[in-house]
């Protein structure tokens, strides 16, 4: 735990810098660089460790959520999504889903990231001026609806239960293959997925008779 | 750490090391092929001065670019306009990485696989990986501020997300006579039942142009268009950074002729190599050298295409993406299914 929160500590403290004494940027980040090596060199142990690398793959994924939310450019938010859509395909590879982790990029970072990139694009978004902030009701909706979040994260996380049930002899370490989850998709939950393709269809047909009716 | 991590380590790397140091020469070679290739077709002579036959030309243009002022212009916004030409670069090369070049071989006492990462899914890869290149066409566009730049970037993303579309279901056809996503597994299936090109010509095809077009290379080279948008998304860039640019080009043209090659023609696969009866490792180098030729034929295509035809219209590639290349992708992957059905691929 040492070096995953020496690094996290060593980014903060350069992002301080950076908001605070722009101009000292580079002699504190070289100071900074050294305090992560000598981190590195003092906890190398924990480099082989799981728990280090999901600490590390769970903080710039919460970091580049943030990021999404506060940055004032559209284009830089897009970024920082699909930043956090690959931290997101890295949890997969860590939990041996190997062909969910590939999807996730393919499908969210690849196509659909690509399309937010040409809607900025063609809309021509500017940067916003500082941050926007919404009315009075929206406001202190957030506020509550915040608070009860974080109780109820508070909650699960205090009264988790065992580790899931684990039988070494019956596990399958396919599952997370392309195969394993085609036969999922087509035995076990072939109901959901049959109807997830007619509901795709049906949102196709509906967008397409949308898109033409100036037409006819 | 054990011994056996550092070897899988120390061979990893040696490949790395290998295989950045043949991409980036052939890229560097690419670029003067290029030149007498098309000096050739129309008639002139080409860069013929440095060094015999013109040879030297690639290293005196290296050094060239590194000496040249970049020019940073006001307008741009910066930290995209710096992440641009490495975000198209990477996907180039990390592609490459799952390619099988040659059969296993015994080297020093081990089992070497002459390829980087012989991974579950190869095919995947390859596609989330090719999608990745449109973010840096787009992002250098956008983040240039001119407007001519900015065409060339919508035009480009509008363009991969059409074509990867085709590709994708070509690669369906693929994967169903295989069935598996590794890429060895697709070459070890063509060298059992011949080449795919032979049983899914239509698919071959379908992928052959998206793969022209994933590149932005002549005729769909609309993103830079330098007779309508002066050179597209990398109007503002210079020296260096526009050499990336440059360079990745090359680099996606030899990675999707060494995917065209795996996918369709037998990869490294020498038909009737096997009867000669060589020893192992000179198999080997055989195959690898075939392999090298197959790719040199589709890179020699990609100049002879550029130089032959015309650049599309717009409304023209879009039509050619939805209307052509997608139906006759689908129709390969029923014609494939029925083979698979009745047992014959």
């Amino acid at each position: 735990m040492v070096l995953l929160l020496g690094l996290i500590a060593v980014v903060a403290v350069f992002a301080l810098a950076r908001t605070f004494v722009p101009a000292r940027t580079v002699p504190v980040g070289a100071a900074l660089g050294a305090v992560m090596v000598a981190l590195v060199a003092y906890d190398h142990q924990e480099l082989a460790s799981l728990e280090f690398w999901s600490g590390l793959i769970g903080f710039v994924a919460i970091m580049s959520a943030l990021l999404v939310v506060i940055h004032p450019n559209p284009m830089v938010s897009v970024l920082f999504l699909i930043l956090n859509l690959f931290c997101i395909a890295l949890f997969f590879l860590i939990l041996n889903a190997q062909f969910l982790a590939v999807i996730q990029v393919i499908i969210y970072a690849g196509a659909i990231m690509v399309l937010f990139v040409f809607v900025v694009m063609l809309l021509n978004l500017k940067a916003e001026e500082g941050l926007r902030l919404g009315g009075g009701p929206q406001r202190s909706g957030a506020v509550v609806l915040g608070v009860a979040f974080a109780a109820l994260m508070f909650y699960a996380i205090r009264n988790r239960g065992a580790a899931p049930y684990f039988e070494p002899e019956s596990f399958d370490s396919g599952f997370g293959t392309a195969r394993g989850i085609g036969r999922l998709l087509f035995t076990r939950y072939q109901f959901a997925f049959e109807a997830a393709s007619i509901l795709l269809i049906a949102a196709m047909i509906g967008a397409v008779v949308l898109a033409k009716r100036k037409l006819r | 750490m054990d011994t056996a991590i550092v070897r899988v380590l120390l061979e990893s790397t040696v490949k790395i090391a290998l295989f950045f140091f043949v991409m980036l020469t052939v890229v560097a070679y690419m670029t003067w092929v290029e030149r007498r290739v098309s000096a050739w077709i129309q008639d002139r002579r080409g860069p013929n001065r440095v060094g015999p036959l013109g040879l030297l030309q690639p290293l005196a243009d290296g050094i060239k670019f590194l000496f040249k002022e970049e020019v940073t212009p006001p307008h741009v916004y910066l930290p995209v306009y710096l992440l641009a030409p490495m975000l198209i670069f990477v996907p180039a090369l990390v592609t490459f990485s799952v390619v099988p070049i040659g059969p296993s071989l015994d080297l020093l006492g081990h089992r070497i696989a002459l390829q980087i990462a012989d991974v579950d899914n190869g095919i995947l890869i390859v596609l989330a990986f090719s999608s990745m290149g449109v973010y840096g066409v787009a992002l250098a566009g956008w983040s240039s501020n001119n407007k001519y730049s900015l065409m060339g970037g919508l035009r480009s993303s509008a363009q991969l997300i059409s074509y990867e579309l085709a590709m994708g279901i070509a690669i369906v056809g693929v994967l169903m006579a295989t069935g598996s996503l590794r890429l060895s597994d697709v070459v070890e299936h063509q060298i059992q039942n011949g080449w795919n090109v032979l049983y899914q010509l239509p698919g071959f095809l379908v992928f052959l142009t998206a793969a022209f077009a994933e590149t932005n290379r002549m005729p769909f080279d609309l993103p830079e268009a330098e007779t309508e948008l002066v050179a597209g998304y990398h109007t503002e860039y210079s020296g260096m950074r526009f050499s990336m640019f440059y360079m990745a080009e090359y680099a996606n043209m030899v990675t999707a002729s060494a995917l065209v090659v795996t996918l369709y023609l037998g990869g490294y696969h020498v038909p009737g190599l096997a009867r000669l009866g060589l020893p192992e490792t000179a198999a080997a180098i055989v195959q690898v050298l075939a392999f090298c030729a197959k790719v040199a034929f589709f890179l020699f295509l990609y100049v002879w295409v550029r130089w032959t035809v015309p650049r599309f219209r717009y409304d023209q590639l879009m039509n050619l993406g939805w209307k052509g290349l997608l139906p006759i992708g689908l129709a390969n992957v029923l014609w494939v299914s029925f083979l698979v059905l009745k047992g014959w691929a």
